[in-house]
C-alpha cells in the first residue's frame, strides 16, 4: 500500500520535497494510476510478451570509432556553474 | 576458528583515445576540466554514443577471463544522486554484461587456484572530487572514462589469495593492453567483501563491503582490519551486520557507511539512447586472435618446457616486454636457462639500478643470443662477458665488436697453454710436492698462467692441463 | 496566410528582404506576447547565414527545450530559468546553417511534460482562435506562434502528441517523422524512447520542406537513421489512387461516446464526412477493429513509460554544474533545495510516479507491463500496415478545451480518443495532423499515421488530403496581416 509517508520518502530519494497538499494530490493520483494499471493487467497473456524499449528494431546503429575530438573550453564547462574555484565547480565539502 | 571468505569488485580504467560515451579525450591531465564534452557534463539534451574500442577491449578482457560474451551490445542506467555523477545516473551494464561466468587461474605459494568471475561489465567513471577545508572541487576530466568492473564470486580464502588475484588481474590488463592499470593514477580501484564463517560450517557468514579502496596494500590492510573486527564480534558472541563500511588508512579502522536496510534501489533500466547492436562472431574471433599468451600460461610453459624455476619464471613474466624479450631470445636457439639467468640476474639488475625499461636497452635479443654463444663456445669467459655487456650497452656497440676491440678473445689452444704450464711447473717443484701432500697450491699455478697470458687463458682448459701435467710427473 | 513557398517566391522576386520578414515577425511576436505568451525569449537581433536552401532568409521559432548556444534555454522550468547552453542542438544548427532566421524560443509545458500549455514557468499560452481556450501542449508556444501568423514554421518536440495535438487545436499542420529521422541531440530529454523532433507549418508542403532540412544521420545520436537520397517534397504530388487507409472502429463508433457531449459527436460526424470526401478522390478507406482493452491501456502505458524515463532523464537537474544553486550547508541540502524550488508540484508528482514505477519491486508489474503493452500495440499496428498504407483518425475527441475545463481521466473519450496519437510514439511511426474543418468555430483536425521509415508516403497522402479538404493555410481573420 502506498501511503503519504512512503510518498515523502520517495520524494526525498528524488531530492525534493513539496507541501502537504501536494502529497495528498499525489496519493489521489496514485489511485487513478492503479486503476489505469489494472487495465494493462487485464490484457490476455501480457506476461508472455517481451518488454519493448525501442520503437522498432534498430538495425542501422553502429559503435563510434575511438577518436578524440575537440571538447568544451574550460570557460564553457564552468559558464553555468554558480560557484567555481581554480577552474573547477565548487560545492560545500562532500563527506563520505 | 573462522574461515575468511573474500570477494572482490575491481574497477579498472580502459585505455582508449576517447571517453566511453563522448569524443572527449581519455587522458590524464594535470589541468582540471580540460577534457570535458557536453555529454560528460550531463548537460540537458546530451546523448551517449558508445565507443567501439572500449567495447572491443572489454570483450578482450572478458575472453581472457574465460567469460561467456553477449550476443548484443547493450547498456543500462543505474540511477542515484551524487555530486560526482553529473547525469544523475551512470551508464553501466546490468542486463547484458560483456562477460559472465568466467574464471582466472592464480598461483599462491606454488599452488594453482581457480578464482571464479561472476561477471565483467563496462561502465563509465565519475568526476573526481578534491576536498579542501570546508569545500570540495569537481573536476570532470575523469567523468565518462571507460571503466571495466570485474566481479568475482566470494571464493578467496586468504589475504594472500586476494592479492594474488589482484596481481594476476593486473597482469592480464597489462598483457592485453586493455589498461595501464596504474594504481598511482587511481586507474584501478577495488570494492572488497569480507565475511567470516565457522570453520566447520558450509554456510557463508554475513558479508561486509568496503568500497573504493585505492591500492593493493590497502586492500590487504582493509581485509586484515575487517577480519580482526569481525573475529572479535563473533568471539564475543555477537552478530556481524550486513553493511557497507569505509576503510580508513589513517587509523587502520573501518567505519560504518550504510546498512542493508538503507541499501539504494538503483532502479536499473535499459539505456534507451543506445540501441542494441549485434556482436558478430567474426569480431569475437578477431579479438581472440589479438590476445597474447598470458602470464599464468607463460609461467607454466617456462617451468614445464624450459625447466626454469617458478621464481625465475615469475620474475620474467612480471613485465610482458621482458617476457617477450626472453621468448625472442629463445626463438633464436639460445639455451632457455642461460637466457633466464642473464635476464634475471644481469639485465634486470642493470635496468633496475639505472631505472630503465627493457625498451631502453641497446642489447637486442639477437645480441644476447650472440653473447651467450660466445660464452658457450669458450670465446670469452663468463667474467669477461659481463664487461662486454656493460661496454655494449653503454657505448652502444655490438657485443662481437666489443670483444674484437678489447682483444679479449680467450686462449683455448692446448699447446700454447701447455707450454706455459710446463714452464710454471718447472720453476716450482717444491709447490708440486706441497700439492701432493694436500696443500692447496693449485690456484697458485692457475694464477701464474693467467698472469703470463694476461687473463686470456681459458680457465677450465688451464685447470685441466695443470692437473694433467702434475699427474705426469 | 503565407507559406514558406510563398515567402520563398517573394524573397526570390526581391519583393521583400529577409530582414524585413524578420522585423515583421519580431514586431508581431512582441505585439501578441502579452496576450498569448508564445515566447520565453524573443530575439531582437537579425542574424542570418546565407544558404541556397528553400528556407533561406525565412523566420522561424523553436521550442525552448532545444539547446541554443548563447541563447537562454529554460524548458519553461524554474530549474533552468537562467541556463544558457554552450552548444547547439543538431536540429537548430541545421536550420541556422540552412539560412533560417530565429525569431524566438517558445513556451512549453514545464520540461515538455504536459498537454495543456499552462504549466510553463512564464505563464499560460492561449489559443489564437479563442483566448479562453488552451492551445494544448507541450509545444504550446510553437503552435501559437504559427497559428498567430508570427512565423511560417516552428520546431517542436513530440513525446505523446506534443506537436500533433496543439497543431489540431490551432488549425495548423503538425508533423513528427519516424523515430530517428531527426536527431534528438540537444533536445532536452523527456522520455528518450518516445521523444521525437518535428515541426509546425501552415501546410503539408512546408512540413516536407522543413523535414528535408532536419532529417539525417547524426554522429551524436546513435538512434538517428541513415541518410536517404530522397527529398520528401519531391514525393508530395505522387498519385494516391488506390492507396489504402484504415480507421479504427472502436475509436470512431458514435455509440461509444454517447455520454461525451455534442462536441465529440460533431467531431466524429465530420470525420465520417471527411472519409467520404477522400474516398471520392480515389483513396480506399476501410474500418478495422482493434481490441478496446488495448486501446484503453495505451494512455496508462504511456504515462508509465514516459514518467519512468523522465524521472531518470531529469536527474541531471541538481543545480551543481548548471542551474540555480540551492541553499544549504552540505551538498545534499543544496541539491535538495535546488530541486524543491526548481520543479513545480505537477512535475514532482510525475517524478514520484516515475520512480515508483522503476522501483525494483514494481518494475515488473508496472514498467515492464507497460513496455509489453507497447509491443502489443506496435505489433498490431505493423500488422495492419501490411494491408494498409496509413491510418486515418480524428486527432482528438473535441476542440481545444477551455482553461477551466475538468477532464475525466477514466472516461472512454479520454482514455481512447484523446490519446491514440501515442501509438505513433510507441512505434516511432511518422504521423501528421492537418486541419479538417471547424466545430463551434474552432478548428478540428485529422491525423495520418503511416509505416515506419515511410515519411514520404505519409506526407504525400496528407498533401493530397489537404488539397481535397481545402483547409490549407487557415488563420483567424484578425491575424491575417
Amino acid at each position: 500500500m502506498v501511503t503519504k509517508e512512503k510518498l515523502k520518502d520517495y520524494a526525498a530519494k528524488l531530492m525534493f520535497d513539496m507541501d502537504d497538499e501536494g502529497y495528498d494530490r499525489t496519493l489521489k493520483e496514485f489511485e487513478t494510476i492503479e486503476k489505469h494499471m489494472a487495465l494493462i493487467g487485464e490484457i490476455d497473456n501480457i506476461s508472455e510478451i517481451s518488454p519493448m524499449t525501442f520503437p522498432y528494431e534498430i538495425y542501422h546503429a553502429s559503435l563510434r570509432e575511438d577518436k578524440a575530438l575537440e571538447c568544451l573550453t574550460n570557460e564553457e564547462v564552468l559558464s553555468n556553474a554558480k560557484d567555481t574555484k581554480a577552474n573547477q565547480v565548487k560545492v560545500p565539502k562532500v563527506v563520505g | 576458528m573462522y574461515k575468511v571468505v573474500i570477494g572482490l569488485e575491481v574497477h579498472c580504467e580502459v585505455k582508449t583515445n576517447s571517453k566511453n560515451f563522448s569524443s572527449a579525450k581519455n587522458a590524464y591531465s594535470e589541468y582540471p576540466n580540460e577534457y570535458v564534452d557536453t555529454t560528460d557534463l550531463g548537460l540537458p539534451g546530451i546523448l551517449p554514443v558508445a565507443n567501439r574500442e572500449a567495447f572491443r577491449k572489454s570483450l578482450m578482457m572478458s575472453l581472457a577471463l574465460h567469460c561467456k560474451t553477449p550476443d548484443i551490445v547493450m547498456f543500462d542506467r543505474k540511477n542515484y544522486y551524487y555530486p560526482d555523477l553529473p547525469k544523475g545516473y551512470q551508464i553501466t551494464q546490468e542486463t547484458k554484461p560483456v562477460g559472465k561466468d568466467g574464471y582466472v587461474m592464480i598461483n599462491v605459494d606454488g599452488v594453482d587456484k581457480k578464482v571464479l568471475i561472476n561477471n565483467i561489465h563496462l561502465e563509465e567513471d565519475t568526476a573526481s572530487l578534491d576536498h579542501f577545508g570546508d569545500y570540495s572541487l569537481i573536476d570532470y576530466n575523469r567523468a565518462g572514462v571507460p571503466l571495466l568492473e570485474t566481479v568475482t564470486e566470494p571464493c578467496m580464502y586468504s589475504v594472500k589469495e586476494a592479492l594474488a588475484f589482484l596481481e594476476t588481474l593486473k597482469g592480464i590488463f597489462l598483457y592485453t593492453d586493455v589498461s595501464e592499470a596504474r594504481v598511482d593514477r587511481g586507474q584501478i580501484r577495488c570494492d572488497v567483501n569480507v565475511s567470516l564463517m565457522d570453520e566447520n560450517s558450509t554456510e557463508l557468514g554475513t558479508k561486509v563491503e568496503m568500497k573504493n579502496i585505492n591500492s593493493f596494500n590497502n586492500v590487504k590492510l582493509a581485509i586484515e582490519t575487517e577480519i580482526e573486527r569481525q573475529t572479535e564480534i563473533l568471539n564475543n558472541g555477537g552478530k556481524v551486520l550486513q553493511e557497507t563500511r569505509r576503510f580508513s588508512e589513517e587509523d587502520l579502522k573501518t567505519y560504518p557507511m550504510r546498512s542493508k536496510v538503507d541499501a539504494i534501489d538503483y532502479k536499473y533500466y535499459i539505456e534507451p539512447n543506445i540501441p542494441p547492436i549485434k556482436i558478430e562472431d567474426s569480431w569475437i574471433e578477431e579479438i581472440k586472435k589479438d590476445i597474447p599468451m598470458l602470464p599464468f600460461e607463460r609461467v607454466e610453459k617456462y617451468m614445464n618446457v624450459y625447466g626454469l624455476s617458478r621464481y625465475d619464471s615469475d620474475i620474467i613474466v612480471k613485465d610482458k616486454k621482458v617476457s617477450d624479450y626472453f621468448e625472442e631470445t629463445i626463438s633464436l636457439g639460445t639455451n632457455p636457462k642461460s637466457s633466464a639467468n642473464w635476464l634475471t640476474s644481469i639485465i634486470l639488475g642493470y635496468l633496475n639500478k639505472n631505472e630503465l625499461s627493457i625498451d631502453d636497452l641497446y642489447l637486442t635479443p639477437q645480441m644476447l643470443h650472440e653473447l651467450i654463444k660466445m660464452i658457450d663456445d669458450g670465446e670469452i669467459s663468463s667474467k669477461q662477458s659481463k664487461e662486454v655487456f656493460i661496454k655494449c650497452i653503454e657505448e652502444k656497440i655490438n657485443p662481437k665488436d666489443v670483444v674484437k676491440s678489447l682483444g679479449i678473445t680467450q686462449i683455448t689452444d692446448d699447446k700454447t697453454i701447455r707450454d706455459i704450464v710446463v714452464r710454471v711447473l718447472d720453476s716450482h717443484p717444491d709447490l708440486i710436492e706441497d700439492h701432493r701432500k694436500g696443500k692447496n697450491t693449485f690456484d697458485f699455478f692457475v694464477g701464474q698462467v693467467m698472469k703470463e697470458t694476461r687473463g686470456k687463458a681459458n680457465p677450465s682448459i688451464t685447470a685441466s692441463i695443470i692437473k694433467d701435467e702434475i699427474d705426469k710427473r | 496566410m503565407e507559406t514558406i513557398m510563398d515567402l520563398r517566391k517573394s524573397l526570390d522576386d526581391k519583393k521583400v528582404t529577409s530582414e524585413e520578414l524578420f522585423k515583421k515577425s519580431n514586431t508581431l511576436a512582441h505585439k501578441y506576447q502579452e496576450e498569448y505568451n508564445s515566447f520565453v525569449t524573443i530575439i531582437d537581433d537579425y542574424k542570418h547565414v546565407n544558404s541556397n536552401s528553400l528556407i533561406d532568409g525565412i523566420p522561424f521559432a523553436i521550442k525552448d527545450n532545444f539547446s541554443t548556444k548563447g541563447i537562454l534555454t529554460t524548458a519553461s522550468s524554474n530549474i533552468l530559468k537562467d541556463y544558457v547552453p554552450v552548444y547547439d542542438a543538431t536540429a537548430y544548427k541545421k536550420l541556422i546553417e540552412s539560412g533560417g532566421v530565429l525569431v524566438g524560443k517558445t513556451v512549453l509545458d514545464e520540461l515538455a511534460m504536459g498537454g495543456t500549455g499552462t504549466t510553463g514557468h512564464t505563464g499560460i499560452v492561449k489559443n489564437p482562435w479563442d483566448k479562453s481556450r488552451q492551445i494544448g501542449g507541450s509545444s504550446a508556444g510553437s503552435a501559437s506562434s504559427v497559428a498567430l501568423g508570427i512565423v511560417p514554421f516552428s520546431i517542436g518536440s513530440d513525446t505523446g502528441d506534443s506537436i500533433r495535438k496543439p497543431a489540431s487545436f490551432g488549425g495548423i499542420v503538425g508533423f513528427k517523422p519516424t523515430y530517428g529521422r531527426i536527431s534528438r541531440y540537444g533536445l532536452f530529454a523527456f522520455a528518450s524512447s518516445l521523444d521525437h523532433v518535428g515541426c509546425f507549418t501552415r501546410c503539408v508542403r512546408d512540413a516536407a520542406i522543413v523535414t528535408d532540412i532536419l532529417k539525417g544521420k547524426d554522429e551524436r545520436d546513435m538512434t538517428s537513421l541513415p541518410d536517404e537520397n530522397i527529398n520528401y517534397v519531391d514525393l508530395l504530388d505522387n498519385d494516391i489512387k488506390g492507396k489504402k487507409l484504415f480507421y479504427i472502429k472502436e475509436l470512431t463508433d458514435l455509440n461509444l461516446y454517447k455520454d461525451s457531449g455534442s462536441e465529440t459527436i460533431e467531431v466524429l460526424n465530420k470525420f465520417k464526412e471527411t472519409i467520404e470526401k477522400l474516398k471520392s478522390i480515389g483513396f480506399i478507406i476501410e474500418e478495422v477493429s482493434f481490441d478496446e482493452k488495448l486501446l484503453k491501456a495505451i494512455y496508462p502505458a504511456y504515462m508509465t513509460i514516459s514518467c519512468a524515463e523522465a524521472t531518470s532523464n531529469n536527474s541531471n537537474l541538481t543545480g551543481i554544474p548548471f542551474g540555480p544553486r540551492g541553499e544549504g550547508d552540505n551538498i545534499n541540502d543544496i541539491m535538495f533545495d535546488a530541486r524543491t524550488k526548481g520543479f513545480s508540484e505537477l512535475i514532482k508528482r510525475r517524478f514520484i510516479l516515475g520512480s515508483y514505477i522503476l522501483q525494483r519491486e514494481n518494475q515488473e508489474r508496472l514498467f515492464k507491463n507497460a513496455q509489453r503493452l507497447r509491443r502489443i500495440i506496435v505489433d498490431k499496428t505493423n500488422e495492419l500496415f501490411k494491408t494498409y498504407d496509413a491510418m486515418i483518425l480524428p486527432a482528438g475527441g473535441g476542440i481545444a478545451p477551455k482553461f477551466d475545463s475538468e477532464i475525466d481521466r477514466m472516461s472512454p473519450r479520454y482514455l481512447m480518443l484523446e490519446n491514440h496519437l501515442v501509438i505513433a510514439n510507441f512505434g516511432g511511426f511518422p504521423s501528421i495532423t492537418i486541419p479538417s474543418g471547424f466545430v463551434n468555430n474552432m478548428p478540428i483536425a485529422i491525423n495520418i499515421t503511416g509505416r515506419q521509415f515511410e515519411d514520404g508516403l505519409v506526407l504525400n497522402i496528407a498533401n493530397k488530403i489537404e488539397e481535397q479538404l481545402g483547409y490549407k493555410g487557415i488563420i483567424k481573420e484578425e491575424y491575417d496581416v
